[in-house]
């Protein structure tokens, strides 16, 4: 198959799942529908109703590492073409890779050392 | 025909998913699986499988006689179930708020199981049902009110308009409850009801000026002044006294005091704060200053359709507004320990939350995950000793008895050592040793319950069944069989120390100091010495050892439990026989006396009052009232698993709680 | 016609991920137990909570099914039964499986409950762990395959598999495969002991049971993601290719499955720590070791 029928199959895949997901709602409807009942739809917690909403800005503690991830998941970008030519290209490959990691690892390291890795 | 059915007409297709229901039980137990342990009752080998969560439930089991406000919570619990729901009640019939109960049995494991099979049929048979009716209670009311923003005295039935300004009212959802107020605004983002003001960890602390007018105030929002307590209209946080300025006593009908100081570091003026402190990026002194512009905290709850998830602060009027730098826009926000202002909500853990005592309500303000504020306190009002003024030992001991069902053989045993203290009377040795033999075996059960809690909250399932069975197996076991138990604590013990990460998730958490206010296995996870056994004759002769450890944190406490579990293996071995203490007949004495025991949570004593053979007065000081209060100064900025740990670790009994 | 075989399979996979996950919890092998576990969840109400991100708390339990089954598309079962062949397959399946993430924040932000909303930002905190040592063993593994095409990648494990030539690449990605599926001792989404059923627990009914197939559809293609990198496919001796891929697909899962319940669960902060202070450096070093390997055995 070509690249762009292989990317048909997976739409096509996606919309058949979402056929699948809805058909199985529909069943669900048949057998009844929800019945509207005080206290019922207040998110669970345990047996205290709390109807505050939550939708507020929550304090993520791992930025500091979320900071660094992004610095690596743009390296991994490179790295997958470079992982499938590697042994074909042979030793200088691994030379220009190995300063790439070397550099971004030392950033790490860095990072690592002025507390960027730790709960905040 | 149970009360919770679906409507509909019992079709094919509907009877065939009633039948699938009634294998597939998906059970809430109240008040939880440690009372369901300490009544002998195996609910998963009846067929019944624990759920965490009321959605995935359809059976609402409740065990044994439920304090009215735990009833509540019940029914709270109950209305959140999805349908087809069932109740199925043990061993008691006083249930309001709950509906009656569809199936009810009496409190042991034959009738347990006898129960299941009717609800198999009750389900399959009623799950779906042509006439039902809704579940309703009063703790479940909303009241619908309208209320100005701007004046908050100003509350009505219908919309309308503000008498005082004009402005439109807008809705608010207020629990029914008094005393209560959870208020969802339509247009506001976070709102925060606080139940006290302590748990603004961010707020300035006001003391109460009792020269000066007290004003109330809102400590998120400072033009909302009042003169007497209530809830802040914009966010539903509870006003907090503050010491008055004379003249803002007279304009607090008007947004924006006259000139608000405001405190900035000398160097990072973006840091700004209501009052005084430290810079939380250089640590220096706060300097005051004027305030700019403050136009931020005008008109800011007005008429937000679209708002749904910022703070009101950062979608404002936008007819005449300066420029404002995200450190005006973020000027009332709480501030978390890394000086980034955060918004914090607040949310309760309990009193049936899986991983913490049953009936202990936890209500924790947090900052993203990190604890920023706690507030605990139990359900469950065990109210008076003494039923009537003069009361028989006998009934006397039955109360003691029933007093606190994680531990009820612990109390037993104190009610009798205080009568014969009174009377000054004595057992004979055997007695003695075989009550200890009972009390012991009851520690070693409480103390696997405890794992067991453990294991349900840090998600080790192994832990948790094998625990289970362990209890149940202990509960009621006479000597031969706790001998042919104690390979497997000791194997449970040696596996239990060689799990990969339990150390690193207990290691340095809930850290304690010593304190002469612990007591029990926390005391002695300090390495303090204390215990109530080990000043008895009895317990000495029968070679009891204190265990202790020195480090404090919860890994501590489970290391001290375990060794305690062991040791009471051998104690139990050398007593020889086990007995539950039974009360000697002391005649008609009178006089005072009192009497210690150690539970398996600490020491507990009680002081008791005898006339003429009658209790006249009784006082019970129990260990969990005392770590209670240890709580809250020690989740403080703990990330919430940590918090619930340390909560956990410090094995609470809700129902020994004495107000 | 090979689509349609491979999503039945697919079903039938999730279907035994079902009934293992019930036998390590209950110990009993109940074969009906997911039938009538699905049927029973179709006939409960399926609430919806009040004031909700409709459209996220919709879509969550959809988005983790399908992200499932884009991953379990590249996957091949045999060198001819495979879904869709893509020229990308190593890197597809990450990217189908990062909307995992996707799926779990919504899913935590939808029903405006705070329990759900904790377990959902707390899986991004576990993404930050896990997602560098999920991509770099598989850039190991694309390393010595030459190639992204998963058929490849079988195929270049012919002579010794790739756990054993990368065997620290095997370690680093089985752990991050548990935090993606958010199993125990990863499962800080949707812990019961301390969020009370967390992302999953507003979910009832049909919403909660396509969350469900979502999740064993998720452990499945992850397992089949372990064996096709690290465990040589289909290829063993005597027994036809796919009963090969069954076996090991199936062993992987009960692994997974067991693994969580002898511990306790892992706390955030220290999850985070281990994989970037010891998991990264770890995996650089195997793509180094990997990397000389290659050409020092070509």
């Amino acid at each position: 198959m070509s690249m762009l029928e292989q990317y048909g199959l997976l739409l096509g895949l996606i919309i058949g799942t979402a056929g699948f997901v809805l058909s199985l709602y529909a069943l669900a409807r048949t057998l009844g529908k929800v019945r509207q009942e005080p206290g019922k739809d207040v998110p669970a917690t345990a047996g205290q109703l709390s109807r505050d909403p939550v939708w507020v800005r929550y304090h993520a503690h791992f930025y500091g590492y979320a900071l660094l991830f992004l610095a690596f998941d743009m390296e991994m970008a490179y790295m997958y073409p470079w992982a499938v030519v590697y042994k074909q290209v042979g030793l200088v490959a691994l030379l220009d890779m190995g300063i790439f990691l070397a550099i971004l690892f030392l950033g790490l390291l860095y990072g690592w050392s002025q507390g960027a890795l730790r709960r905040q | 025909m149970i009360a919770g059915a679906r409507q509909g007409r019992p079709s094919a297709l509907r009877r065939l998913v009633a039948a699938a229901m009634a294998r597939d039980l998906g059970t809430f137990i109240i008040p939880g699986p440690d009372i369901a342990r300490t009544h002998g009752l195996d609910i998963e080998a009846t067929g019944l499988h624990r759920v965490t969560s009321p959605r995935h439930a359809s059976v609402l089991l409740v065990i044994g006689a439920i304090p009215p406000s735990l009833r509540e919570s019940a029914a709270v619990v109950y209305a959140q179930m999805a349908r087809p729901r069932v109740l199925f009640v043990l061993g008691t019939d006083k249930l309001f708020p709950l509906p009656a109960a569809d199936v009810m049995a009496d409190l042991s494991q034959q009738e347990l199981i006898k129960g299941v099979r009717q609800l198999r049929s009750a389900f399959a048979e009623g799950a779906f049902y042509p006439e039902v009716s809704d579940f309703d209670a009063p703790v479940l009311q909303v009241r619908i009110e309208y209320t100005c923003p701007m004046h908050p005295e100003i509350v009505r039935d219908e919309p309308g308009s503000c008498p005082i300004c004009g402005m439109n009212l807008v809705l608010r959802e207020a629990q029914a409850k008094a005393g209560h107020l959870h208020i969802d605004h339509q247009e506001m983002g976070a709102s925060m009801d606080m139940e006290t003001a302590s748990t603004h960890a961010h707020g300035s602390h006001h003391s109460i000026d009792h020269g000066a007018p007290v004003e109330y105030t809102c400590p998120m929002h400072p033009e909302v002044v009042q003169d007497e307590p209530g809830s802040c209209p914009k966010c539903g946080m509870d006003l907090v006294p503050r010491d008055a300025p004379a003249e803002s006593s007279h304009e607090h009908h008007h947004m924006a005091h006259d000139e608000p100081v405001e405190y900035t570091c000398p160097m990072h003026p973006e840091v700004v704060q209501h009052e005084p402190g430290s810079c939380p990026k250089c640590g220096m002194d706060l300097e005051p200053r004027e305030t700019q512009n403050k136009q931020s905290h005008k008109h800011s709850g007005m008429d937000h359709n679209g708002m749904d998830s910022d703070m009101d602060h950062s979608s404002m009027d936008h007819g005449d507004m300066a420029f404002m730098s995200m450190i005006d826009v973020t000027k009332d926000l709480p501030r978390s320990g890394d000086g980034l202002p955060m918004e914090w909500i607040e949310a309760p853990f309990g009193p049936f939350f899986p991983g913490l005592p049953s009936g202990l309500l936890l209500t924790l303000t947090l900052d993203g995950d990190t604890v920023a504020g706690s507030n605990a306190r139990s359900l469950i009002e065990n109210g008076e000793l003494l039923q009537s003024s003069s009361m028989d030992t006998g009934s006397f001991v039955e109360r003691l008895t029933s007093f606190d069902p994680l531990a009820p053989v612990a109390y037993r045993y104190l009610a009798c050592r205080v009568l014969e203290n009174v009377a000054g009377m004595d057992v004979s040795a055997n007695t003695a040793n075989a009550r200890i033999g009972a009390l012991e075996r009851e520690r070693i059960a409480s103390h696997l319950g405890w794992l067991a809690l453990f294991a349900q909250q840090t998600g080790f399932d192994w832990l948790m069944r094998r625990t289970t069975s362990l209890q149940l197996k202990f509960q009621h076991a006479d000597l031969e069989q706790i001998v042919a138990l104690k390979p497997a604590i000791l194997t449970l013990t040696k596996r239990l120390q060689r799990t990969p990460l339990l150390k690193s998730r207990m290691a340095g958490i809930g850290l304690l100091a010593r304190d002469a206010t612990l007591r029990g296995p926390v005391a002695r996870a300090t390495g303090i010495g204390d215990d109530a056994r080990s000043t008895d004759k009895v317990y000495t002769t029968l070679g009891f050892k204190t265990v202790s450890r020195k480090t404090g944190d919860a890994l501590a406490r489970l290391h001290v439990r375990l060794d305690e579990i062991i040791h009471s293996l051998a104690l139990i071995e050398a007593a020889g026989a086990i007995e539950l203490p039974v009360p000697t007949i002391i005649g008609e004495v009178s006089g005072t006396g009192e009497a210690v025991v150690e539970t398996p949570r600490g020491v507990a004593r009680l002081r008791l009052t005898l006339e003429m053979g009658k209790v006249t007065t009784a006082q019970l000081d129990t260990p969990s009232t005392h770590h209670l209060a240890l709580i809250n100064p020690l989740i403080e900025q703990q990330e919430l698993g940590d918090a619930l740990l340390a909560v956990g670790s410090l094995d609470l009994s809700p129902w020994e709680v004495r107000q | 016609m090979t689509t349609v075989l491979l999503l039945l399979l697919l079903a039938v996979g999730a279907y035994l991920v079902a009934v293992v996950e019930d036998w390590t919890v209950s110990g009993r092998f109940r074969l009906a137990a997911p039938v009538l576990a699905g049927i029973a969840l179709l006939g409960r109400e399926s609430i919806v909570p009040r004031k909700p991100d409709r459209i996220f708390f919709e879509v969550a339990p959809f988005l983790l099914l399908v992200s499932a089954i884009l991953g379990a598309a590249v996957v091949p079962l045999t060198p001819d039964l495979i879904i869709t062949d893509m020229a990308t397959g190593a890197l597809f399946i990450n990217a189908a499986l990062v909307y995992v993430l996707v799926a779990l924040l919504m899913a935590g932000w939808g029903p405006d409950g705070a329990y759900a909303m904790i377990g959902g930002w707390r899986f991004l905190g576990q993404l930050i762990a896990y997602a560098m040592l999920i991509v770099m063993p598989i850039t190991a593994v694309v390393m010595r395959a030459e190639s992204l095409l998963t058929t490849q990648v079988v195929v270049s494990q012919a002579g010794v598999w790739n756990i054993i030539y990368q065997p620290l690449g095997f370690i680093l990605f089985f752990i991050a495969a548990m935090a993606l599926a958010f199993l125990p001792p990863f499962d800080l989404t949707t812990s019961k002991g301390e969020l009370a059923g967390g992302v999953e627990a507003e979910y009832t009914g049909v919403r909660l049971a396509v969350f469900r197939l979502g999740r064993l559809a998720l452990i499945i293609t992850l397992a089949a993601a372990t064996v096709i990198f690290y465990l040589g496919g289909w290829q063993g001796p005597l027994l036809p290719p796919w009963a090969w891929s069954t076996i090991k697909i199936l062993a992987v899962t009960t692994i997974m499955l067991l693994a969580g319940r002898y511990m306790p669960r892992i706390r955030e902060a220290d999850l985070l720590a281990w994989c970037w202070m010891l998991g990264i450096p770890l995996a650089l070093l195997n793509i180094l070791l990997v990397g000389v390997l290659v050409l020092v055995f070509p």
